[in-house]
């Protein structure tokens, strides 16, 4: 799966862009606020029909402009669909080989990115919400139907909340209840399953980046029991907390607050990672991730690696980037410095300087 | 200008309350009814005021009716053990439909809600507790909706029922009539071979 051909008008700052895409590595590099991100964005945005960024609608389209559009015609072999997404300040509106898309099940899932940016670095280095975002993020990409599945949940959830709040104690409560145990024992078991297999690969992919013996684990809670005890477990929390989530007012327990722990060496990462190590969890993380999209659905996520290689020592770099070009996909890399990447071997096919929201391919020299 | 011609803002006005109708379909349709001949417009105007005047919610199984009690309530050669629940009254009209079905029925008008503040208080519920316990139906088939507030008014009106020692059934769910597995969604298919049935 690569993308071919990639137009969009009125995206932040960048007016306008048309280009034929290739395979292999795509470089982009410039000065700090030049666009070399939102560039990124775009392409995640295509997939995933939001910004990685948190945005809202209005803030992505271009200022002073009413709305921005996105297309770009994406190689599955044998062939191409166009896929193309208009946004415009109060909502957006997707069309699949020119038809209109009505539910994002049918649209999620086709084109796979895998992201990494200075954005998700923060989510390994804060709270367990950054985690779970994480970790849901990958369970969706290798099986699209989990996004009904945290819906589901959320609906249940919602409304048990509402009920908890409105203080209405009685027997409705105890159905919604019902729905919210079941649907949350199978997000926790999605997520087990998930990092079941997982885990193994991110232990090897670490060791291999950062070279050294360290060992990575992530540890879910739960993750050694059966359907069975999960179901229980998750009751039983919920007796606990009776008391307390009927005076606050909203569910104290399940998946939505559990926490997925990142581990060096047994120890939190958060807490006592070096910027290297999370640096390197994250790509271990990622790569691994590629993987397993890779393993279950044999296509080939498109990259998106946004200022990667800062931070990194040049062992971790020249690891990284072994790995990039071993790989067949197709790769977007931004960078405010050329001459390190050329340093660790990497050969572009194309390359790009962005400047105040234009495009100029440049031929890129190897030193 | 159409804010000056008071009658037919007005009109406007009214029909951009439907379900499903904006301003700008509203327009259309009060121009429509502008163009139709004089006694097409009075006959649709008598077809409301009479669908007011004269139907109206049967008191027993809250399904709309032009009598009282309805037909379905009033028939003989309907199953008096057997009572199907249901959201709607379009829903009787479905399930009427199929003619597979020879009991009566309960309507409750909506379905549990907390988000949309829709509590057992506002359904027809306490209404179909009394129709219990006149100790005449046997069997409850329960026929609400497969989404999360139908399952969840499914599940609490089986915990109600079921200590009264009746019967409590639900809708299968499965495979519809006529159609090709390969377009089916997984969560149907999954539930279809958990529901499987001896050959």
């Amino acid at each position: 799966m690569h993308l071919q051909k990639l137009f969009f008008r009125n995206f932040r700052n960048f007016e306008k862009v048309d280009l034929q895409m290739e395979k292999g590595l795509t470089l982009l590099w410039g000065d700090n606020a030049q666009g070399k991100t939102n560039f990124l964005e775009a392409v995640f945005f295509l997939a995933n029909l939001k910004s990685f960024r948190n945005s809202k609608n209005r803030d992505i389209i271009r200022w002073g402009e009413s709305c921005c559009h996105i297309s770009g015609d994406i190689m599955f072999q044998p062939c191409c669909k166009k896929v193309e997404v208009g946004v415009e300040k109060t909502g957006k509106s997707v069309r699949l080989n020119g038809k209109p898309v009505k539910s994002g099940r049918d649209y999620f899932g086709l084109f796979k990115t895998v992201l990494f940016s200075p954005e998700e670095l923060n989510l390994v280095k804060g709270g367990p919400a950054g985690r779970r975002s994480l970790l849901d993020r990958a369970v969706f990409l290798a099986d699209p139907d989990f996004l009904e599945r945290v819906k589901k949940y959320d609906n249940y959830l919602k409304n048990r909340n509402r009920l908890l709040k409105e203080k209405r104690f009685r027997d409705e409560l105890e159905v919604w209840t019902e729905g919210f145990l079941e649907n949350g024992v199978r997000l926790r078991k999605d997520r087990i399953t998930y990092l079941r297999e997982f885990t193994p690969e991110l232990k090897k992919n670490y060791r291999e980046i950062a070279g050294t013996a360290e060992n990575v684990d992530i540890l879910y809670p739960g993750s050694e029991k059966g359907d069975e005890e999960l179901g229980k477990d998750l009751r039983e929390d919920l007796k606990k907390t009776r008391e307390k989530e009927r005076d606050l007012g909203y569910t104290l327990v399940g998946p939505h607050w559990d926490d997925p722990l990142f581990l060096v060496d047994g120890r939190p990462l958060r807490i006592f990672g070096s910027q290297g190590q999370k640096r390197s969890f994250l790509m271990a993380f990622k790569i691994t991730q590629i993987q397993a999209i890779e393993a279950k659905t044999g296509k080939t996520p498109v990259l998106l690696l946004d200022d990667m290689a800062s931070e990194l020592d040049s062992f971790r770099q020249l690891n990284f980037f072994r790995f990039l070009s071993s790989r067949e996909g197709q790769v977007f890399m931004t960078t405010t410095d050329k001459q390190q990447l050329a340093r660790c071997g990497v050969s572009p096919s194309r390359s790009f300087q962005v400047c105040a929201g234009t495009l100029e391919e440049v031929k890129y020299e190897r030193l | 200008m159409l804010n000056s011609i008071s009658y037919f803002a007005k009109l406007v006005a009214e029909l951009a309350k439907f379900p499903g109708v904006g301003q700008k379909t509203a327009t259309r349709l009060a121009f429509f009814i502008l163009t139709q001949p004089q006694e097409e417009a009075e006959a649709l105007a008598d077809t409301i005021r009479d669908l007011k005047r004269k139907v109206h919610f049967c008191p027993i199984c809250f399904q709309m009716t032009e009598s009282d009690p309805c037909q379905i309530c009033a028939d003989p050669r309907r199953d008096r053990n057997l009572l199907c629940i249901v959201e709607e009254p379009q829903d009787v009209l479905a399930i009427e439909r199929s003619h597979a079905f020879k009991g009566q029925y309960h309507v409750l008008h909506g379905a549990l809600s907390p988000l949309d503040g829709v509590g057992p208080e506002d359904l027809k519920i306490a209404e179909l507790e009394e129709r219990l316990q006149a100790g005449e139906i046997k069997e409850i088939l329960i026929a609400t909706n497969f989404s999360v507030k139908g399952e969840t008014t499914a599940l609490y009106l089986a915990r109600l029922i079921k200590p009264r020692g009746l019967r409590v059934t639900r809708l299968a769910h499965g495979i519809p009539l006529g159609s090709d597995l390969e377009y089916i969604d997984q969560g149907t298919v999954g539930r279809a071979i958990e529901g499987r049935q001896e050959f």
